[in-house]
C-alpha cells in the first residue's frame, strides 16, 4: 500500500521539524485549552480581565493624582488605565508563563513537540484579556470626549513590540524556572517593582532628568509611552525612545530564544 | 514490504540522570568548589548540581531497528526500557552517544497525555494530533476513523472530564495511531481498556507493521510481545542483555525469571497463607520426570508437584487440592483428591503426596500453584497457599510460536477434505 517505503527516509539526529501550519495550529489549540481552563466555571469570565486594571486604576487615581499630585494633560483615569492595559498583559503573561512548562510537565515528559509553544500559548491566551481591557479604553475616551487621530494607526506595530518583549521575558523565565523553582517568587517580586520603574502611574516627562535614562532603558517604557501617545494624546510618539525599545527587545528576544533552545533538551530530565 | 532500511539507530548511547532533584545554593557552591579543583564537569551545563549523584539509566547501548519491523523490549522494572523510548522520541537527550531516527515518531508513553479535561473529545482530538505534528486539515481527514476506532461517537462533543479512564485511553490510542507515524513507540499502555479494545489495539499495531511502519513495544506480557514482534531486545540494568529472534530471547528471559523465582520459592510459601492450621503444607516442590527440582517444563512434558504436610491431630478424609493458575489471566485448572482413593481415610503427623501431570497439557505461559487442604465437605479450609511455586511452560522441540489464546493445550487435529459434496 505504501509506496513510500521504496525511497528510504534518511536517519537524522534531530526531531523532524513540524510544518509551519501545524505549529501555528498547535499554538492555537494550546491557547484555547488555556483560555477554556481559565474561564470555565467562573461567573464573571473574561470580565476579570477588565476588573484587574480597573481596580488598579482606581487606586492610582486616588494615590497619584490626589496625593502625589501628578498632573497629566488628559483626565488621570484615562491616562493611568491606558498604561495599565498593556502592563497587565505583560504581567499576567510573564506570571503564568513562568510556571507554564512545569504545569505542562505531563506533556513535556511524554511527547516531543517544540517546547516554546507552551510559554508562547500563555502569552497568546492573554490576547483575549488584552482585547477586552482595551475595549474599555475606547469607552473611557468616549466618556471624557477624547477622539482618535491618525497616530492610532501605529497601535498594531506597538502591540507587536509589546508581544515581542513579553515573549522574550516569558521564554527566559519559563526555561530557567524548570531548573530553579525560585524563579517564580523572584519574578513576582520583580514584577511588583517593575510596575514602578515603568511610566504607568506617571509620565516619563515627570521623571527627574538624571533617572530618565534608566527608565528609558526599560523596553516597556517605549511601548507604553508610545501607546499612550498614539491613542490617548493622539500625537507623534517619541521615535528615539521607540527605537531604543525596539533594539533592546530584539536583543532580548534573540537571546532568550537561543537560551530556551539550548536548555529545552534537559527539560524532561529535571522538570 | 520490509526492506533493509534502518528506522532507528542507537550508537553507544549512555544516559545519566541526576539522582537528587533539588539543588540549593549550598549544592551550587559545593559544585563550584569541585569544579575549581578540576573535578569532572556535570552533564547539565545549564544547571550544575553536585556531580557525584547520578543514576545511569542506559550504558553504552547500540542497536538498529529495521524499517517495517516490530521490536519488543523486555526487562525488569528500572532496566531502562522507558528511557530508550524517551530518547527515540526526543523527549530527552543522550548524555553521550547518538540517537538517529528516520521519519515521524509517535510515542505512546501515556495515553492521552496531552488531553485537557475541560475540552470536548473533538477539541482534544485536534489538540492531541497537533502535539504529534498534524495540521487541522490532516486531522479533518482522519477524524471519523479516530472516533470510530475509539468508539466514542456518542460522547465526542462532551468535555473529557465526563469520560471514563478507559474511554480516555481509547481516544488517546486512536489519535496516536491515526497520526500518520513512521515509527510508533508503545510503552505498556495496553494494560488499560477492556479485552476487546486491547485486541483491536494489538491488531492495529500489527497492521501498521504490515504497512511498513516500525513499532517498538514495551510490555511485561511476553505473550503479546511475541504476537506482535519478530525480534526482542532484552534490557537489564541499562544494558542490552540479549537481542535476537523473539522466540529465542523470550525463552532465555523466561529461564532467567524462573531461576530467580526458584530461589524465592521457599519464602514465597510463607506469605499469602490462610486456613485454620490443623494440617498444613510443610513444603512444596515442582520436579521433572527425573525428580529434579525445576521451574520450567517443556510443552507436552511431565510435571510433578511434590508436597509434604504436617498434621497436628488426626484429620478425617482431608481433601488436597492443587490448582494451576495462569499468572497473566488468573484462569485456573484444579485437581482434588476428594473423589479418589489417593489419600488414606485418616491422616496424622507428617506425610507426603505427589500430583503427577503426564503429559502436562498446558500452553507456553507462566503459572503458579494454589494449594489448599480442606475437610471432607470442603467447608473448613485447614490450609490455603494462594501463591505457591511458579513455573513456566516453555517451547517444545517444535519451537514455533503458539498463536492461540487460552492456556490449555487440548489434543486435537484438523482433517481437511479438498472437495465437500453438497447433499
Amino acid at each position: 500500500m505504501t509506496t513510500a517505503s521504496a525511497a528510504a527516509r534518511p536517519l537524522v539526529d534531530r526531531a523532524a521539524p513540524i510544518e509551519p501550519a501545524a505549529y501555528v495550529e498547535l499554538l492555537m489549540n494550546i491557547t484555547r485549552r488555556e483560555v477554556k481552563g481559565r474561564y470555565s466555571q467562573t461567573l464573571f469570565g473574561v470580565g476579570w480581565a477588565i476588573a484587574q486594571p480597573l481596580a488598579t486604576m482606581a487606586v492610582f487615581t486616588l494615590v497619584f493624582s490626589r496625593l502625589a499630585n501628578i498632573v497629566a494633560d488628559v483626565p488621570y483615569p484615562v491616562f493611568a488605565y491606558a498604561g495599565l492595559v498593556p502592563w497587565f498583559f505583560f504581567l499576567n503573561s510573564v506570571n503564568s508563563g513562568t510556571m507554564s512548562l512545569v504545569q505542562y510537565r505531563n506533556i513535556v515528559t511524554k511527547t516531543y513537540f517544540p517546547r516554546e509553544i507552551i510559554p508562547l500559548a500563555q502569552v497568546s491566551s492573554r490576547a483575549i484579556d488584552l482585547a477586552a481591557a482595551a475595549a474599555l479604553v475606547a469607552l473611557l475616551m468616549a466618556y471624557y470626549g477624547i477622539g482618535l487621530t491618525r497616530w492610532a494607526l501605529l497601535v498594531p506595530a506597538l502591540l507587536v513590540l509589546l508581544v515581542a518583549f513579553t515573549v522574550a521575558v516569558t521564554l527566559f523565565t519559563s526555561a530557567v524556572n524548570v531548573f530553579y523553582r525560585d524563579v517564580s517568587p523572584v519574578v513576582q517580586i520583580g514584577l511588583q517593582l517593575w510596575l514602578y520603574v515603568t511610566p504607568i502611574a506617571y509620565p516619563l516627562s515627570k521623571v527627574p532628568l538624571r533617572w530618565r535614562g534608566w527608565i528609558a532603558a526599560n523596553p516597556l517604557t517605549g511601548v507604553i509611552e508610545g501607546l499612550r501617545a498614539a491613542v490617548v494624546y493622539g500625537r507623534e510618539p517619541d521615535w528615539a525612545l521607540l527605537a531604543l525599545s525596539t533594539v533592546l527587545t530584539a536583543i532580548a528576544l534573540a537571546g532568550s530564544f537561543a537560551l530556551f533552545k539550548q536548555l529545552d533538551r534537559y527539560f524532561a530530565d529535571v522538570i | 514490504m520490509s526492506s533493509d532500511a534502518v528506522a532507528i539507530r542507537l550508537d553507544r548511547v549512555t544516559k545519566r540522570y541526576r539522582a537528587g532533584r533539588s539543588r540549593t545554593i549550598v549544592d551550587l557552591v559545593a559544585s563550584a568548589v569541585d569544579r575549581a579543583r578540576g573535578a569532572e564537569p556535570d552533564v547539565y551545563s545549564a544547571a550544575r548540581g553536585r556531580t557525584s549523584a547520578a543514576i545511569v539509566a542506559l550504558r553504552d547501548v547500540s542497536f538498529d531497528v529495521a524499517e517495517g519491523s516490530g521490536l519488543g523490549i523486555i526487562g525488569a522494572n528500572g532496566a531502562g526500557k522507558t528511557t530508550l523510548l524517551k530518547l527515540i522520541s526526543r523527549v530527552t537527550w543522550p548524555t553521550s552517544g547518538r540517537v538517529q531516527v528516520a521519519g515521524r515518531v509517535v510515542s505512546l508513553i501515556e495515553l492521552g497525555a496531552g488531553f485537557h479535561p475541560e475540552l470536548t473529545g473533538r477539541e482534544n482530538v485536534y489538540l492531541g494530533a497537533g502535539l504529534f505534528g498534524l495540521t487541522r486539515r490532516e486531522v479533518d481527514r482522519r477524524f471519523d476513523d479516530i472516533v470510530q476506532f475509539a468508539e466514542v461517537e456518542r460522547l465526542i462533543d462532551m468535555p473529557m472530564k465526563r469520560y471514563s479512564s478507559g474511554l480516555y485511553a481509547r481516544l488517546g490510542f486512536s489519535v496516536a495511531i491515526f497520526s500518520n507515524p513512521d515509527i510508533v513507540l508503545v510503552d505498556e499502555v495496553l494494560a488499560v481498556g477492556d479485552a476487546s479494545f486491547r485486541r483491536r489495539a494489538l491488531e492495529s499495531l500489527r497492521r501498521l507493521i504490515a504497512e511498513g511502519k516500525t513499532v517498538l513495544f514495551i510490555s511485561h506480557d511476553l505473550w503479546n510481545v511475541r504476537r506482535l514482534c519478530d525480534r526482542i531486545l532484552w534490557m537489564d540494568e541499562g544494558r542490552v542483555r540479549a537481542s535476537g529472534p523473539a522466540g529465542e530471547i523470550a525463552e532465555q528471559y523466561m529461564e532467567q525469571v524462573n531461576l530467580r523465582a526458584l530461589a524465592n520459592q521457599n519464602t514465597a510459601l510463607e506469605s499469602h497463607r490462610r486456613g485454620t492450621g490443623e494440617i498444613r503444607y510443610a513444603a512444596v516442590e515442582i520436579v521433572d520426570r527425573s525428580g529434579r527440582a525445576t521451574s520450567s517444563v517443556r510443552e507436552g512434558g511431565a510435571l510433578t508437584v511434590r508436597a509434604t504436610y504436617d498434621a497436628s491431630a488426626p484429620i478425617h478424609a482431608p481433601v488436597f487440592q492443587i490448582a494451576i493458575v495462569d499468572v497473566d489471566t488468573g484462569m485456573t485448572v484444579a485437581t482434588a483428591t476428594s473423589s479418589r482413593d489417593d489419600v488414606p481415610p485418616v491422616v496424622d503427623g507428617r506425610g507426603a503426596l505427589e500430583c503427577i501431570f503426564d503429559p502436562l497439557l498446558l500452553r507456553r505461559r507462566q503459572y503458579t500453584l494454589r494449594m489448599t487442604i480442606a475437610d471432607a465437605q470442603q467447608l473448613v479450609s485447614y490450609d490455603v497457599v494462594t501463591a505457591g511455586p511458579r513455573f513456566a511452560v516453555t517451547a517444545g522441540a517444535g519451537g514455533e510460536p503458539a498463536e492461540d489464546e487460552g492456556f490449555v493445550a487440548l489434543p486435537f487435529r484438523f482433517e481437511h477434505r479438498a472437495r465437500v459434496l453438497s447433499s
